[in-house]
């Protein structure tokens, strides 16, 4: 196991900046995410942390010791590293349990060690009764775990796992994100995981990194990235948010006509609510924040309810519970607790 | 549908009828012929002639061995050059596959005429450089292209592009993941070579070196140049023979069967061998290839590919236009020895040219228009699954493959030089013969291109209010319009540069260029020759680079 420490790491393919000054740094046996929208650079990232593309700038330490620099790159089989792939990347020439021992031959481990570390493996992974099986007899979810058995074998220092989900159906994909984070506690690899599925990031990582336009956005845990989000990028891509602007004074944003008063943040020109944190009523509740709108559009959404409020110069969304039935056109008051606002600078 | 009568349904009958007897009937004539003597009484003397007569037994034996160490030479050419092509950063790596492409569309019998002109033991070029270099005598000579060695190296220059092309779309379509996959895992460039992509293209080199093998087995022109002079017979040139004075049909019904089953056979090894190349690719995106930095290695790496594609392309193709320009084969390219006398004769002497010409023109321009309609409706059909039974069109339209052209120049002579159709002596009978032959090749593009074509496409025309004939109209068409090029082309080139078909069915007065080119061939007009091939190579190349970007003879994946 070893800590992976990436420091000002610059990729540019032509005039294409895919990552643009990425300071990071994973401990020993952690798992991070780095999450963000597709073209955000978070594949470039975990493909230079691989060694298969070398940085422009910056350098990469694994366990203190420098694998990458400007222009060149440890190739990735002296790395001890392992990774899953998008599309699993098994050999179809081979079977589960050859494509699982790979590595280990490689490793020239004595034949013995290899199939009684292979069968162990087969067994965590549940793949035992197909171990002589073709990748191309396998189910998706199969493949999957022939991908994690092959990249665990190994036992890399570091584990590197890019959208190892995203070709699974539903409910497939949830009971893999618990699987991926119950042998992550069991051999506790530092691992590097990217994908662009919020829930996906929540559920597995220690900390998540959200990326976009090839800059980190914001480091954090999954609470603190939720619940204290830094920027308006990361308020709407995680969880999503209402979005107000306009000009500050003290604790007050003035958005147009409306004078948002906020508690939370740092301070700025932005103000962001989350749609179910702002309420509505039919008649007007003391207290600042408060505004006259008119109901533009009503969605039932199955435990909850997600209107369009008009509110004059700007439109807001807000989700409440199944009882507050409002028709479109409706007047309503709508209130944004001041303990519930947060102000961003970006 | 049921509205009315059923047009698709007539269609299909129609369309189904004709493939089934452009087959059917000279096969069936053919193995009809082979079990029969000239009475009409049946007899299995001819089979037994074959293996028991010495002047039948030695070309089978001669041209299995042709066939074989050729396309061996073929495949051991081939797999390096199309992993340095496709798996590295070569220089110049484009320009390797258009020459690959370049050596794929030349004539075969056209490379034999040049290689008579550098190799022959007398005056060809490279023993007049030998002699030159080496200080050697008169008579002296380095290489010999008369021999079966020369007939197999001959051969074996122009059946190296299906091994590569095979090839190198397989190492194209090898997702990267898969490299990648072992490379974390600790394999370095040479494990993952040889425990990841050799295996993995195992069965495309096989497949390839098999249809260089039945290439090898079924070619006419080469050995009819090289072995005829040499003194010794292959099959095909056997087969030929047969129908000289005193015509001996039955006979060569029978030495032209196993050469169809032995197809046959081939056939379905090489498709049981790709078959089981199951590639899993769950859906996702591949990172494109990294390619393999040669380093150092890249020069004398680049040397090689060049040194290989000396032999198919650049040596024949200057003697070739050496020979063209001078006015003696066996002068030397100077100022004073150039020459017009070859090109004059051609355009305004011999009087076979002009002939030739508009027959070659009238056929190919015919069998390109009437293979590509039949591939169109056919695969139209099939895909769309729009009458019951369709599922055999494919099967109808592909069966051709199995047929070699000498094979279906014997039955189709059989079958047309007796009533009730006497169509020997005119052009249709060899439209039959070249509609018949490019049927698979030109279906096989049709095919790949309905693959692509998502019926939604069409749907989403007729939801709005287009009939099926206007959704075909206006969506599938356009759509198609590429494939329709490509399709007339891909049957254009295979039409002029024919000759196994074309040598038992033409006449005096249906003369073809390649025929022409064979006759001059028999009288030593090599200079005249020259100017014809070259001037078929430039049709075939502006076909080539007009539809250079239309997904064709392997010169696709341009990275």
């Amino acid at each position: 196991m070893a800590s992976v420490e990436l420091q000002g790491i610059r990729k540019a393919y032509g005039k294409l900046t895919v990552a643009d000054g990425i300071d990071l740094s994973i401990r020993h046996g952690e798992l991070v995410c780095l999450l963000g929208p597709s073209g955000c650079g978070k594949t470039t990232t975990l493909r230079l942390i691989a060694g298969f593309i070398a940085p422009d700038a910056g350098q990469i330490l694994v366990g203190g010791k420098r694998l990458s620099g400007p222009g060149q790159a440890e190739p990735p089989e002296k790395r001890n590293m392992s990774m899953i792939f998008q599309s699993y990347a098994l050999w179809p020439h081979m079977t589960v349990a050859e494509n699982v021992a790979y590595g280990l031959k490689l490793r020239r481990l004595p034949s013995a060690e290899v199939e009684r570390k292979v069968d162990a493996m087969l067994k965590v992974a549940k793949l035992r009764p197909l171990a002589s099986r073709y990748p191309g007899e396998l189910s998706g979810g199969q493949q999957q775990r022939v991908a994690l058995a092959r990249a665990l074998a190994v036992e890399p220092e570091t584990l590197l796992l890019d959208e190892p989900l995203s070709n699974l159906d539903t409910n497939l994909r949830e009971e893999m994100r618990f699987e991926i984070r119950r042998l992550h506690d069991e051999f506790r690899y530092t691992t590097v995981y990217v994908t662009h599925d919020q829930l996906e990031a929540m559920t597995t990582a220690d900390r998540i990194v959200v990326m976009n336009a090839g800059r980190i956005e914001q480091i954090g845990s999954p609470e603190d990235i939720f619940l204290r989000p830094q920027s308006e990028f990361v308020a709407r891509f995680i969880g999503g948010t209402n979005i107000l602007r306009g000009t500050a004074s003290g604790r007050t944003v003035q958005a147009g006509a409306l004078a948002i008063h906020w508690e939370l943040g740092e301070g700025g020109e932005i103000v962001s609510i989350r749609p179910h944190e702002i309420e509505l009523a039919t008649t007007a509740p003391d207290g600042p924040n408060v505004f006259p709108g008119t109901v533009l559009r009503h969605t039932y959404i199955g435990a909850q309810r997600d209107y369009l409020i008009d509110l004059g110069d700007t439109q807001i969304r807000v989700v409440t519970a199944l009882e507050q039935h409002f028709e479109p056109g409706s007047q309503v008051f709508v209130r944004l607790p001041p303990r519930r606002c947060r102000a961003l600078v970006r | 549908m049921t509205r009315g009568f059923d047009f698709s349904r007539l269609l299909f009958a129609g369309v189904a009828l004709v493939l089934a007897l452009l087959v059917v009937l000279p096969i069936g004539w053919l193995a009809y012929y082979s079990v029969t003597d000239a009475d009409g009484g049946l007899t299995l003397a001819n089979f037994v002639k074959l293996v028991t007569e010495p002047a039948m037994r030695k070309p089978v034996v001669i041209t299995l061995q042709i066939a074989v160490f050729s396309s061996l030479g073929a495949c051991v050419v081939a797999v390096p050059l199309a992993w340095l092509v496709a798996r590295t950063d070569l220089p110049l790596r484009r320009t390797i596959r258009a020459l690959v492409t370049a050596s794929f569309v030349t004539p075969p019998f056209l490379g034999a005429v040049a290689w008579e002109l550098l190799a022959a033991p007398n005056s060809g070029l490279l023993n007049q450089w030998a002699r030159w270099l080496f200080g050697m005598d008169d008579y002296d000579y380095v290489f010999d292209i008369y021999t079966a060695e020369g007939l197999m190296f001959c051969i074996g220059c122009y059946t190296f592009p299906y091994v590569f092309t095979l090839l190198a779309n397989a190492l194209d379509n090898i997702p990267a993941d898969l490299d990648d996959a072992s490379h974390i895992l600790g394999g370095g460039a040479w494990v993952t070579l040889r425990r990841i992509t050799l295996p993995l293209i195992l069965p495309s080199i096989l497949a390839g070196t098999l249809v260089a093998f039945l290439q090898a087995l079924t070619i006419f022109g080469t050995p009819a140049i090289l072995a005829l002079p040499a003194g010794f017979h292959t099959l095909t040139t056997k087969i030929w023979s047969l129908f000289q004075v005193p015509p001996q049909p039955h006979l060569a019904a029978a030495a032209a069967l196993p050469m169809l089953l032995l197809t046959l056979g081939v056939l379905q090894l090489q498709r049981w061998l790709l078959g089981r190349r199951s590639y899993v690719l769950v859906g996702g995106k591949n990172s494109p290839p990294r390619r393999l930095a040669l380093g150092w290695w890249s020069g004398p790496a680049l040397i090689l590919c060049l040194l290989i594609m000396m032999n198919p392309i650049f040596l024949p193709y200057g003697a070739l236009v050496k020979a063209a320009i001078v006015n003696n084969i066996s002068d030397s390219l100077s100022w004073s020895t150039l020459s017009a006398r070859h090109l004059h004769f051609i355009l305004w002497e011999f009087s076979g040219t002009r002939d030739a010409m508009v027959n070659t023109m009238i056929l190919g321009v015919g069998s390109a228009s009437i293979v590509t309609f039949i591939a169109l409706v056919t695969g139209y059909l099939a895909h769309r699954q729009l009458v019951p039974g369709h599922r055999f069109l494919p099967a109808l339209a592909m069966a051709p493959i199995a047929v070699p052209g000498i094979v279906m120049g014997v039955g189709l002579f059989l079958v047309y030089t007796r009533p009730p159709f006497m169509l020997y002596g005119s052009l249709s009978i060899l439209v039959l013969a070249f509609v018949t032959l490019e049927m698979p090749a030109g279906f096989q593009q049709v095919q790949a291109a309905m693959r692509g074509l998502h019926v939604e496409l069409e749907e989403a025309s007729r939801i709005f209010g287009a009939t099926r004939l206007q959704a075909l109209r206006q969506i599938t068409a356009p759509l198609l319009r590429t494939t329709i090029i490509a399709t007339w082309s891909i049957v254009f080139i295979g039409v002029i540069r024919e000759l196994s078909a074309t040598i038992l069915l033409t006449t005096s007065n249906t003369k073809v260029i390649s025929v022409v080119i064979y006759d001059l061939n028999e009288s030593g007009e090599l200079g005249a020759i020259a100017v014809l091939g070259l001037f078929l190579l430039v049709v075939t190349f502006a076909i080539v680079l007009t539809v250079n970007r239309l997904p064709i003879l392997g010169g696709r994946v341009q990275r």
